[in-house]
């Protein structure tokens, strides 16, 4: 007698494409597709089943980055293309996220910089790319403009569109056909209804990553991890505006009290651990994209998703 | 199919005895009806009601005990499979592995280390939850002193004993067959044996298959032979194992589809080669005795904040009451700061301030739990609310200034604040972090 589990899901995560190859009119060497889940995370039947992807979070202009990974990388993140280039080789992430963190200083306004930021990275890296832009309504619509213009083709995924600020993002990837990172504050009403908005702007459900906001392990996770688990479920049971894949940055882990106030011996230890905790639990809860900021972490993660896949359908398709 | 609280009602004695541990009939009638209560606990039902309730009152996972003294732990008696559904109760023990082929010292040094380290997170002491041992010598002998050298610790923490043999787990039953180990495991071939250690001390038994189905039926033959307390270890060979196996088992408990397999579940995080991965897993999907080597400080601190992330209610969040509360001795000119009553954001504030060796007040507002931006976003931290609880809390006759400190996040309230209280208000810091700074250069002036 063997038991079957049932759970009564009825639909399919939609498929989003992230990053394009040269067949497909880009200069990545690989691009993913994510998403099409039919059930819990990690236990697809079908071969060949994409474990989560693992993205390094990467910065332009560090005085808004956590030291501990300044101090651990060193002199490369002085420069944005070695950074790039060692996400990609050195500390082996799927996919890389660049955050433009200059654009938060006060009064930024030298928007082309930001387009040469954005060329040295795919120029150091070929991984498939997510651009982080401003957060300041007055400049955010030609930073996505730059943005997804200086890098049309790559099929970019730009975060972060917000319910108060989703326009310039999507006009940007509308133009030059890249996906969207939609956010809400950690409320699966909220997702659903920006995810509502992007459609009725013409973002299509193809072009839409979901982040349901990650609070840090200890600061709010667990309200992340059930809405995470809550998005999934509705989109397996037939919701659409639901059925996309998840993006989980915990950006806050490494500026936690038990992080920060580490002894220094153990300190990349404790940064590194509260990452790929949070990692593991997020990816069971339904997250296609795990981002991280300490090197480190990576290939923990890696090792991890590839062993939780079910036995036999750990094929990566890539 | 579950009955209603009435219906139970009819079939209960109705003396109002106490007995059960509950005040009435009917309110016992209630617990069972939620699954919350066992109906062994009342002794004076008849055989007939008992067939006819026990099936169906039952809580879909057995509750189980492991350990005495004040440092026991309870597993079991989970009713949902996932946490927003309702919440999750028993967190799970993580319990540190030694082998019998360790130096005593270094058995010792473990055993120390689980009875005294604590973590104090939002006002509560996490810590590992018990020792297990295990037999990798072969030896009853050698194992049985290892036992020995924990129990000398005088930790008084719940054992679990690993061992194939049951002539390994007789032996280390004398040196701890009182304090309720849980005993690893029976097997097809050792099962009657190992049944009835578990029935002569009177300890939790887990039971070893790598199927759901040879699971079940390993249940039954440990229940034929009278041992009720079991613990199931679906023995995964990877993380992936562990997932299907423990979501299975789970899914067919909760659905009462297969009863069999109500009981908590077991993993050995050390066999998946990926201990601290196993770990994190296990947390979230349903193990509810984890055995694992010592953690590393990284992996200690995020192993028992998950824990206690994942197992808290998502209806209530850890709540203080609101209050003026004290740090230090503060006098008539000590500052007053306000803040939310989240147990986080309180906590975090309070660690800060006491770090600055100023006396000084919090006054904490009824936010209902939520942090301060939370509560600013929602609406529920406002100017009434800040000026009733000055007045609730009789803070005027405390100091004699009227200057109120309110964290940078509540910025947008400064004014109303003002208005609405007659009180100065100064912003503080965003981070609670810079709080000392603020109040040696803004509060001295
Ligand atoms: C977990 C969480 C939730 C949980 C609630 C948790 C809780 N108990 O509060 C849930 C899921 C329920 C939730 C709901 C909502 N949330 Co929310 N949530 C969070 C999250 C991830 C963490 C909050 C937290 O626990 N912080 C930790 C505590 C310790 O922080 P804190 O209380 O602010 O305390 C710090 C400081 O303020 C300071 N401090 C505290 N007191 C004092 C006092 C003084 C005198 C001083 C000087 C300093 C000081 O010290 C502390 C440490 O530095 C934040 C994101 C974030 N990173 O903050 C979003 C966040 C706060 N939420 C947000 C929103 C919008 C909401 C909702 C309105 C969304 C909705 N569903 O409608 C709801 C509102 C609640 C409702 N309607 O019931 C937004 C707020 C946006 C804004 N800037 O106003 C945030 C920032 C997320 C985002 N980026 O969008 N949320
Ligand atoms: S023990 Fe039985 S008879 Fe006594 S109050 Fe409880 S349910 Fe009623």
């Amino acid at each position: 007698m063997a038991f079957d589990m049932n759970f009564g899901w009825t639909s399919t995560i939609g498929e989003v494409v992230l990053g394009a190859t040269n067949a497909d009119g880009g200069t990545r060497r690989r691009s993913y597709r994510i998403g099409g889940g039919t059930t819990l995370p990690f236990m697809e039947d079908r071969a060949g089943s994409p474990s989560p992807l693992i993205a390094l979070e990467i910065c332009d202009y560090l005085p808004f980055w956590p030291p501990i990974v300044t101090n651990y990388c060193g002199d490369l993140v002085n420069n944005v293309g070695e950074w790039a280039k060692a996400a990609d080789g050195t500390y082996g992430a799927d996919l890389i996220r660049l955050y433009l963190t200059s654009t938060r200083q006060r009064n930024f306004s030298d928007i082309a910089s930001l387009g040469k930021v954005v060329e040295d990275v795919l120029a150091a890296s070929s991984l498939p790319l997510i651009i982080e832009g401003s957060n300041e309504p007055k400049i955010d619509s030609e930073v996505f403009q730059k943005c997804g213009e200086v890098a049309q083709g790559e099929r970019l995924l730009l975060g972060t569109a917000e319910a108060g600020k989703y326009r310039s993002i999507a006009a940007a990837a509308l133009a030059y056909n890249h996906s969207i990172i939609a956010q809400s504050p950690i409320d699966i009403n909220l997702a659903k209804q920006l995810n509502i908005l992007l459609k009725e702007i013409g973002v299509q459900r193809d072009h839409i990553v979901i982040d349901p906001y990650t609070g840090a392990l200890g600061y709010g996770f667990e309200y992340s991890y059930s809405a995470m688990e809550r998005i999934r479920f509705s989109a397996l049971k037939g919701d659409t505006d639901l059925a996309m894949p998840m993006v989980c940055s915990a950006i806050d882990s490494l500026t936690i009290k038990e992080v920060r106030e580490a002894e220094p011996a153990v300190q990349d230890e404790m940064a590194i651990q509260w990452e790929f905790y949070t990692g593991i639990a997020a990816a069971t809860a339904g997250a296609e994209i795990i981002c991280v900021r300490h090197p480190g972490t990576i290939p923990l993660l890696r090792k991890a998703f590839t062993d939780m896949k079910k036995p036999g359908t750990a094929a990566e398709v890539r | 199919m579950a009955l209603k609280a009435l219906d139970i009602y009819k079939l209960l004695p109705k003396k109002n005895c106490k007995e059960c541990g509950d005040p009435t009939c009917l309110t016992f009638a209630m617990k069972l009806a939620g699954g919350k209560a066992d109906v062994e606990l009342c002794p004076y039902l008849s055989d007939e009601a008992k067939s006819v309730l026990g099936a169906s009152t039952r809580p879909p996972i057995r509750l189980i005990r492991v350990g005495m003294g004040e440092r026991f732990f309870k597993v079991g008696e989970e009713t949902v499979l996932y946490r927003h559904e309702k919440t999750f109760y028993h967190p799970p023990g993580i319990v540190f592995r030694v082998s019998d082929t360790q130096a005593p010292a270094e058995i010792a040094a473990v055993t120390r280390r689980v009875r005294d380290e604590t973590f104090t997170r939002v006002g509560t002491d996490l810590r590992f939850s018990g020792i297990a041992i295990e037999n990798t010598s072969g030896s009853a002998k050698t194992f049985a002193k290892a036992v020995a050298t924990v129990e000398q610790e005088q930790a008084h923490l719940p054992p679990v004993l690993i061992a194939k043999d049951p002539a390994a787990h007789a032996a280390a039953l004398v040196h701890c067959g009182s304090y309720r180990p849980l005993l690893h495991a029976a097997t097809g071939e050792n099962f009657k044996e190992m049944c009835a250690l578990a029935k002569k001390y009177g300890c939790p038994l887990v039971i070893r298959a790598a199927t759901p189905d040879g699971l079940a039926r390993m249940v039954k033959d440990c229940t034929a032979e009278g041992v009720q307390d079991l613990v199931l270890d679906p023995a995964p060979e990877n993380l992936g194992a562990f997932l299907t196996r423990s979501t299975q088992i789970r899914q067919l408990a909760i659905t009462r589809l297969v009863p069999e397999l109500g009981y908590p579940v077991y993993l050995d995080a050390t066999a998946t080669g990926q201990q601290d991965a196993a770990v994190a897993l296990g947390i979230v999907k349903y193990a509810s005795v984890i055995v694992t080597d010592p953690l590393s400080p990284g992996a200690t601190k995020a192993s028992l904040t998950l824990r206690q992330n994942i197992y808290t209610d998502p209806q209530k969040p850890i709540q203080m009451n609101p209050g003026l509360y004290r740090v230090g001795t503060p006098d008539k000119d000590a500052p007053v700061l306000m803040t939310v009553n989240f147990s986080l954001t309180f906590f975090t504030l309070q660690g800060y301030l006491e770090s600055t060796r100023i006396p000084c007040f919090m006054l904490i507002v009824d936010t209902e739990g939520l942090s301060v931006l939370t509560a600013v976003a929602a609406g529920k931290l406002s100017e009434m609310l800040v000026r009733d609880s000055i007045k609730k809390f009789g803070v005027e006759d405390e100091v004699t200034h009227r200057k109120l400190i309110i964290p940078g996040y509540a910025s947008p309230l400064s004014g109303r604040i003002e208005d609405a209280t007659g009180w100065k208000v100064l912003v503080g810091p965003r981070d609670a972090a810079e709080i000392g700074e603020f109040l040696h250069e803004e509060w001295k002036k």
